[in-house]
This record gives structure tokens, C-alpha cells and sequence, in this order.
């Protein structure tokens, strides 16, 4: 308790030190001086940093993963070659390129996967060696200055495309921590559109984190540019690092002894992040035409904090099959706990020989809306040559660990009630359980005392 | 008599819908999706910004204030730019079309 209590005073106490103090950076001075010339000039007093950049997710978009059923041990799994119907694509086939012109306006554009990545193309997802640490985008990510109409595809003298980024002096001179919205770049577009994946809205209005002025670093603390995360079961490749609640708030958090009862079985998720949101469908077989005559896949969007979870045993390892890729776990293994997640599905082509998901190159159907168009170049890359497309869903679990609330958290007679917010029913507790379980007897005592106080 | 009760309830029905429609008018979230024409933003300090956006269905310019933190930093570092496709929501307050909901449309 003691020990708690001294680690949430030193991450508060890091708190004031955090943002945005751009103009205490100390290598400002020599930066002004002899001005920005990409991670070299970072690398004059950060030696290593750029080369250390290179081995994490975030260059790579790929690591090995140990709790997911099915995969090869031997290789690496990440959003560079990943296929499941949130995105259909990946950094493989669907690398930064031109799409073909619009038969209606003659026009094109880019698209890629790989624009989510801290490189410049021509040093693209995995790249190494010195050329791919000079082509680092360091500002993206430490810039409170960055100047976005520079963050886009060209094409350069060669005809090859590039991802421009913003190497002026006057970025280089707002240097410090990671803001959110350096992630944000990113992560508020995962999935193909602004809180398209689950809605992570992360603002004070909808997180009791954001609301004291704390960002991602201070939960995700990179160790060497190794960046935490959890056990998300479709966000595979880790930096071998993991955060989660109780790291700071310890398994016991609560005043109220009741609440400390509930944790050997339900994640903290389940009573602090009610509510879900973001796409709930994509159709990845029908693709619907803009303004601009280009075409989008088909995409049936919820706001933020919209939506109910779904709760399920979970003991971190990932059931992966072609239709299902979720949560693994039960009532009885002794190590699972109830979970909430934001379940997606999508519908794409599979192979009908092999049952396998196919995965689509976008730039055919992004200018035509040719689907099978997709599927074939995709197909192409991948040196698949026998495959019979047709089409069929897939149900996601994505986890919810973020918006999270005090206020509107699940108490008591949320639970256990007839139609609470959990089937007890359907997470394997029996017919007399249930009946046990949704009697007020479990929590009238409690709460008739809890209103004396409050009233 | 019969007449007068007539006028009298057409009067009133009349008088309902007229409250109803200013009602409507003050409160109702309008929609759209269109191409940002023009961004008007005082500097890196302002607190305040309009966009005219090409509503795509009329083809009507809208003139539309954002006042919302995360989208005035997106308009001063560029992340969102003239010719971007907004999904915009907006309520009407004192003759302005304000802006509660403003967000690219794609993202890939
Ligand atoms: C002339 C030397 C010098 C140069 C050049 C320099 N830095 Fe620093 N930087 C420092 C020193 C000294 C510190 C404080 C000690 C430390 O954290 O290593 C620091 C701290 C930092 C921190 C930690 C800030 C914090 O608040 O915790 C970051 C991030 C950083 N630098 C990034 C960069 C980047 C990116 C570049 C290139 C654009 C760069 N630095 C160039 C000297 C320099
Ligand atoms: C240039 C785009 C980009 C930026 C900027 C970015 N991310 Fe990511 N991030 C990604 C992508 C893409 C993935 C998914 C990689 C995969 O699964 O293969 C990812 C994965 C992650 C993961 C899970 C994997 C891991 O590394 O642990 C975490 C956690 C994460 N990001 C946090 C952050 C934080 C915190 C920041 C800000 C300091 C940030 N990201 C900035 C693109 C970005
Ligand atoms: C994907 C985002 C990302 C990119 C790209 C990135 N960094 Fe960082 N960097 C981080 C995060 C996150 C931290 C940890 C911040 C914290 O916890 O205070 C960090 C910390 C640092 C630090 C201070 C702590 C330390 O490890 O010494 C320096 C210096 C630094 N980065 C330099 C660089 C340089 C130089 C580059 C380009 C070669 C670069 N970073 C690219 C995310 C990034
Ligand atoms: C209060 C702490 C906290 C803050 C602040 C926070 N995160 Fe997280 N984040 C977590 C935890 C805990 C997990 C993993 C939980 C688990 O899976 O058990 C996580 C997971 C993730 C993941 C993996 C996918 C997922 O959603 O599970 C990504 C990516 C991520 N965070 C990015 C971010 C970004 C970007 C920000 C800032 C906008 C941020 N986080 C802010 C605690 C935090
Ligand atoms: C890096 C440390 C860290 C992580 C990880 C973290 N928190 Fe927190 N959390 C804090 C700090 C610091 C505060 C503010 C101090 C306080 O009020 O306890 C806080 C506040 C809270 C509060 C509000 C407390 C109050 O009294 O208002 C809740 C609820 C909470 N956290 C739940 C969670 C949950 C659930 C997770 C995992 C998804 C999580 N936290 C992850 C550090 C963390
Ligand atoms: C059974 C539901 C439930 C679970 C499980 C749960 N909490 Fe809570 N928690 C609550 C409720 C409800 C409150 C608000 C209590 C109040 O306002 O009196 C709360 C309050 C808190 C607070 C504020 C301190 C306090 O005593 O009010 C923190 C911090 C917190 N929870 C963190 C966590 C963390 C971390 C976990 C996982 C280890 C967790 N909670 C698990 C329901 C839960
Ligand atoms: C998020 C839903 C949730 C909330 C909120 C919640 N519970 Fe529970 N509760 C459960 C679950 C699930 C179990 C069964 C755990 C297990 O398998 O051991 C349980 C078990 C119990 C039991 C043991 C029942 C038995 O006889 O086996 C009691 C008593 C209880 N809860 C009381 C409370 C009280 C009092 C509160 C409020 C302080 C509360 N619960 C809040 C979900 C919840």
C-alpha cells in the first residue's frame, strides 16, 4: 500500500515534467546552430538510437508471437503480412503506390498500408542498415512543431514513391516526450479512417487518464524505443514488453473490499471501460463510390463509447481460424479472466479450396471498384495461383483497454440483475448460479447502506 | 360560435407548429459530407476557425466555426487541409453554423 502509494506520486509527480517543454530540449542550441539533417544530428549527442529504432515494431510492423494458435514459430507475424478482414491488406500487398486513374475524372492517387510507418518508402517496413536509420522520421514522433502538408507520397526524380516527412530546423527545435497526438498520427487512423478500429477516442471527456493531463508515454514507458503494450488478441507483434492496469494500480485498488473480491476473475477492463465503439462492419466485397469517384470499402461506423461490449473468458492466448480470430479461455482453466472486447465483422473473399482468407491489393477497387481486381493482384504478389474466391465473414475480438471511467463504471446492480450487463448464463455459469448470481440478495445489504451515506 | 372555435384551433395548431419550427430551427443537428474550399484560422494561438465547406449532395458552399481544441490543432499543424473530405456535423447558434463533429473521411 505504502509502495503504491509512492508510485502513483512519482507518475503524477512525472506528469508535471511531461509535455510539451519543446524549448528545454538541451541540444536546441546546437540544432539552431548547425540546423537538422535528419537522425545524424540527433545521433551527435543520442548515439545508437536511430540503429535501436530499427529492431522495434514500429519499424518493423512484425515480431514473434507466442500466444497465437496456428502460426509458424519460426517467423515473424505483424501488420506487414497480416490478413484479416479489418484491413483485407497489408504492408505487402498493399505497398504505397499510384492507383490506377478513374475511368470518370482521369485522376489518381496514393494508397498504401505502409504509410503508417516512421520511414520514408524507399526505407520501408523492416529495412536495415545505415541508409534505413538516416531515413528515420525521428519528429513524427518527438515534434510538438511538425508540419503535416509534408507528410505525404511524392513521386521523386526516378519515378519511385517516396513519404515525405518534415526535416525542417524549426520541427527539429520543438524536440521532446511523445505527445498523444504523436501516436495519434497514427493510431487514431488505424483501420482505415479516424476511430474506425474501436473508437479510441482518447480526450478528457471520455478518459479519467486523459483527464489528468497523462499521455500515452506515461502508461506505454518505452524502454530503448520498445514500446509496452498488452494482450490485445488481434494487435500481434509485441516488443516483447507488456502494460497493464494493476502495473500501477496494483490488484487490490479499491477502498471497497467488494470491488477487490471481483478482481481474481474479472479484468479491470470489464468494470472500467462500459461502453466500446467504432466500425462495427466492413464489406470488403462491395465497395461504395465518393465524391471524389474514388471507392471505399463499405464501412458501417459507431462514434466512441456508442457501444455495449462484448464479455468473454480470456487467458491471453488467441483462437486464430479463418472465420474466428478471438479470445481463447474458460471458466474452468484456472487462469482466464472475464474480459470485455469490441467485437467487428467483416467480409471479404476467401479461397474456397483451401478455406483460407484472401487478402486484396487496393488499388484496383480504390479506382474502380473492381473487387476480384483487388483479390487477383494481391494473389499475384503473394504467388498464389490456384485459389477460387468467395465470399463470407469473419468475426474480430479487439481488446478495450482505453476511455477509461470512475463515474460511469459497472457497479453492483448493473451485474447482478435479470439482463445485467453480463450473461452469466452464456460464460458457463449454471442454472443455479445464475439464479444466485442475479438475486439482490448479492448486493442489497450493501447498497441500501451505500445510499445512507450518499443521500 | 362553431366558427369562432374553428379559428381559434387553427389558430392555436398554427401558433404549435410555428413554436415547434423555431424549436426545430435552434436545436436540430444538421449533416454533410463535403471538400473543405477554405480555411480561415488567425495564427498559432487562435481559438477559433471557419471552414466553407462544398457540401456534395446541394453543392451549396457552408460556412462552418470550429471551435473544438483537437480539430483548430489539426487545421495549424495541417493535418487536416483544404481539399480534405469532411463528415461534419453542426448545429445552428445565433446565425452560426457550429461545429460539433468534424472528421476526414478516409483514412487508408
Ligand atoms: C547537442 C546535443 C543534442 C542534440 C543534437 C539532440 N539532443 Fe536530445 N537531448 C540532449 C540532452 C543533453 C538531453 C537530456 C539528457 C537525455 O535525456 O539524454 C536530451 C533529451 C532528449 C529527449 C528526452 C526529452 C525528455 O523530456 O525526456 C528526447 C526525446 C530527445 N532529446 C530527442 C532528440 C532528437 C529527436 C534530436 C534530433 C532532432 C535530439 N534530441 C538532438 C542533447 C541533444
Ligand atoms: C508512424 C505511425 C505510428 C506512430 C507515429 C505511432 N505508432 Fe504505434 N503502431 C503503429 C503501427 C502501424 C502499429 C502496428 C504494428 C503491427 O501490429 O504490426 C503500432 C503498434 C503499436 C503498439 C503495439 C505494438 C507495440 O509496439 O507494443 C503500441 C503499444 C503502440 N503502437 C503505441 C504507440 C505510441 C505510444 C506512440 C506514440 C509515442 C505510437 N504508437 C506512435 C504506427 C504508429
Ligand atoms: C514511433 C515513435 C518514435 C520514433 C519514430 C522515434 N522515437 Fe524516440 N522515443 C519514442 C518514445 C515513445 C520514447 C520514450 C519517451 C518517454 O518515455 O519519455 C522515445 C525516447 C527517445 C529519447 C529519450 C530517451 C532515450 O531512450 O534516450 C531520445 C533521445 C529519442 N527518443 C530519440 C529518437 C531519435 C533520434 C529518433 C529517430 C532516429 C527517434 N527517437 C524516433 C518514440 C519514437
Ligand atoms: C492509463 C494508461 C494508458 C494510457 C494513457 C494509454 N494506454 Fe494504451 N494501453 C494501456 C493498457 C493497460 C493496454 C493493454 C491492456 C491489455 O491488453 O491488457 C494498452 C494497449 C494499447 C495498444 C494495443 C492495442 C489495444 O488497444 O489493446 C495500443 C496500440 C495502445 N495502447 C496505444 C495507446 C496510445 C496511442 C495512447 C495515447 C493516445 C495510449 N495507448 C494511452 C494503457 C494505456
Ligand atoms: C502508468 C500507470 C497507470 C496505468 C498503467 C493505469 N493507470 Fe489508472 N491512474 C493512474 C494515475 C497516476 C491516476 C491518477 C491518480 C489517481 O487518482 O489514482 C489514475 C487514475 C485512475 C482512475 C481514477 C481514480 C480516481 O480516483 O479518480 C481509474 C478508475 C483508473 N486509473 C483505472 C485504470 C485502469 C482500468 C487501467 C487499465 C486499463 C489503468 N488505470 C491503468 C496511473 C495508471
Ligand atoms: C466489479 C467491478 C470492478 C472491477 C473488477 C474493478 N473496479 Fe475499480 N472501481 C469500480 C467502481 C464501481 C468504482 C467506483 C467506486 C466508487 O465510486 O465508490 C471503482 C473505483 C476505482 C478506482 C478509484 C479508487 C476507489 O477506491 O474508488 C481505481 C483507481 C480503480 N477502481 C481501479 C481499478 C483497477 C486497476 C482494477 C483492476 C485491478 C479495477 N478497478 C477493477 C468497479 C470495479
Ligand atoms: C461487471 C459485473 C459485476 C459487478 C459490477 C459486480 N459483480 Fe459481483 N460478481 C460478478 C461475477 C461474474 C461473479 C462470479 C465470479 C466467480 O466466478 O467467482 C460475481 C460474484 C459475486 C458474489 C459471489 C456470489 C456467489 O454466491 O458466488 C457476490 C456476493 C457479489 N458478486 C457481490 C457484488 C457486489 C456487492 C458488487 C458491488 C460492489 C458486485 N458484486 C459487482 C460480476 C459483477
Amino acid at each position: 500500500m505504502k509502495i503504491r502509494g509512492l508510485l502513483m506520486a512519482l507518475a503524477l509527480a512525472s506528469l508535471a515534467t511531461a509535455p510539451g517543454l519543446a524549448e528545454e530540449h538541451p541540444g536546441r542550441a546546437s540544432i539552431e546552430a548547425s540546423g537538422y539533417n535528419g537522425p545524424s544530428t540527433c545521433e551527435e549527442c543520442h548515439p545508437g538510437k536511430a540503429k535501436e529504432l530499427l529492431s522495434t515494431v514500429h519499424w518493423k510492423h512484425a515480431s514473434p508471437v507466442t500466444n497465437v494458435d496456428g502460426l509458424d514459430a519460426e517467423k515473424e507475424y505483424g501488420m506487414f503480412n497480416r490478413i484479416y478482414t479489418m484491413c483485407n491488406g497489408n504492408d505487402v500487398v498493399n505497398n504505397l503506390k499510384e492507383i490506377p486513374v478513374n475511368p470518370e475524372t482521369g485522376k489518381s492517387k496514393f494508397t498504401g498500408c505502409n504509410t503508417c510507418h516512421p520511414g520514408n518508402h524507399l526505407s520501408d517496413v523492416g529495412s536495415t542498415g545505415p541508409e534505413a536509420e538516416n531515413a528515420i522520421d525521428c519528429l513524427v514522433c518527438h515534434s510538438s512543431a511538425y508540419d503535416f502538408t509534408k507528410r505525404v507520397p511524392f513521386k521523386d526524380g526516378k519515378g519511385q514513391v517516396v513519404m515525405g516527412q518534415d526535416r525542417s530546423t524549426a520541427a527539429a527545435l520543438a524536440v521532446g516526450r511523445p505527445a498523444a497526438k504523436n501516436c495519434m498520427v497514427c493510431h487514431e487512423r488505424a483501420g482505415g479512417g479516424i476511430y474506425v478500429k474501436r473508437g479510441f477516442e482518447f480526450t478528457r471527456e471520455n478518459d479519467v487518464h486523459a483527464a489528468m493531463g497523462m499521455t500515452c508515454v506515461d502508461c506505454h514507458k518505452a524502454q530503448n524505443h520498445k514500446l509496452p503494450t498488452g494482450f490485445d488478441p488481434n494487435t500481434w507483434a509485441n516488443d516483447g514488453l507488456r502494460v497493464a492496469c494493476s502495473d500501477c494500480h496494483g490488484a487490490e485498488p479499491h477502498a471497497d473490499q467488494d470491488y477487490n473480491r471481483h478482481t481474481a476473475k474479472l479484468a479491470c477492463q470489464t468494470c472500467h471501460i462500459p461502453r466500446t465503439g467504432g466500425t462495427m462492419a466492413k464489406d470488403f466485397t462491395r465497395w461504395e463510390q465518393g465524391a471524389d469517384k474514388f471507392y471505399e470499402p463499405g464501412t458501417i461506423q459507431a462514434e466512441a463509447n456508442s457501444t455495449k461490449p462484448v464479455y468473454a473468458w480470456y487467458n491471453l492466448r488467441v483462437r486464430n481460424t479463418p472465420h474466428f480470430i478471438g479470445p481463447d479461455g474458460s471458466r474452468n482453466d484456472g487462469t482466464s479472466k472475464i474480459y470485455p472486447f469490441k467485437v467487428y465483422q467483416g467480409k471479404a473473399f476467401f479461397d474456397k479450396k483451401s478455406g483460407q482468407l484472401l487478402s486484396m491489393d487496393f488499388a484496383p477497387p480504390m479506382a474502380t471498384g473492381d473487387v476480384l481486381a483487388g483479390v487477383a493482384s494481391a494473389a499475384s504478389t503473394l504467388g498464389i495461383k490456384d485459389y477460387e474466391p468467395t465470399p463470407g465473414w469473419q468475426t474480430l475480438y479487439f481488446g478495450s483497454s482505453h476511455l477509461v471511467t470512475k463515474e460511469n463504471a459497472l457497479t453492483c446492480f448493473q451485474c447482478h440483475t435479470v439482463g445485467g450487463a453480463l450473461n452469466f448464463k452464456d460464460l458457463g455459469y449454471s442454472d443455479a448460479e445464475v439464479a444466485k448470481l442475479t438475486n439482490p440478495e448479492t448486493y442489497v445489504t450493501k447498497v441500501l447502506e451505500k445510499q445512507k451515506e450518499e443521500w | 360560435m362553431k366558427k369562432r372555435t374553428l379559428v381559434l384551433a387553427v389558430a392555436t395548431l398554427f401558433a404549435v407548429c410555428a413554436f415547434s419550427m423555431t424549436v426545430l430551427a435552434q436545436s436540430a443537428e444538421m449533416k454533410l459530407v463535403g471538400v473543405i474550399t477554405k480555411i480561415k484560422i488567425a495564427g498559432p494561438a487562435a481559438t477559433t476557425a471557419t471552414a466553407i465547406l462544398k457540401d456534395t449532395k446541394t453543392e451549396k458552399l457552408v460556412e462552418i466555426v470550429i471551435n473544438d481544441e483537437l480539430t483548430l490543432d489539426k487545421f495549424k499543424d495541417h493535418r487536416i487541409v483544404e481539399g480534405d473530405e469532411i463528415r461534419c456535423k453542426y448545429k445552428s447558434v445565433d446565425g452560426k453554423n457550429v461545429s460539433n463533429y468534424f472528421r476526414k473521411t478516409a483514412g487508408c
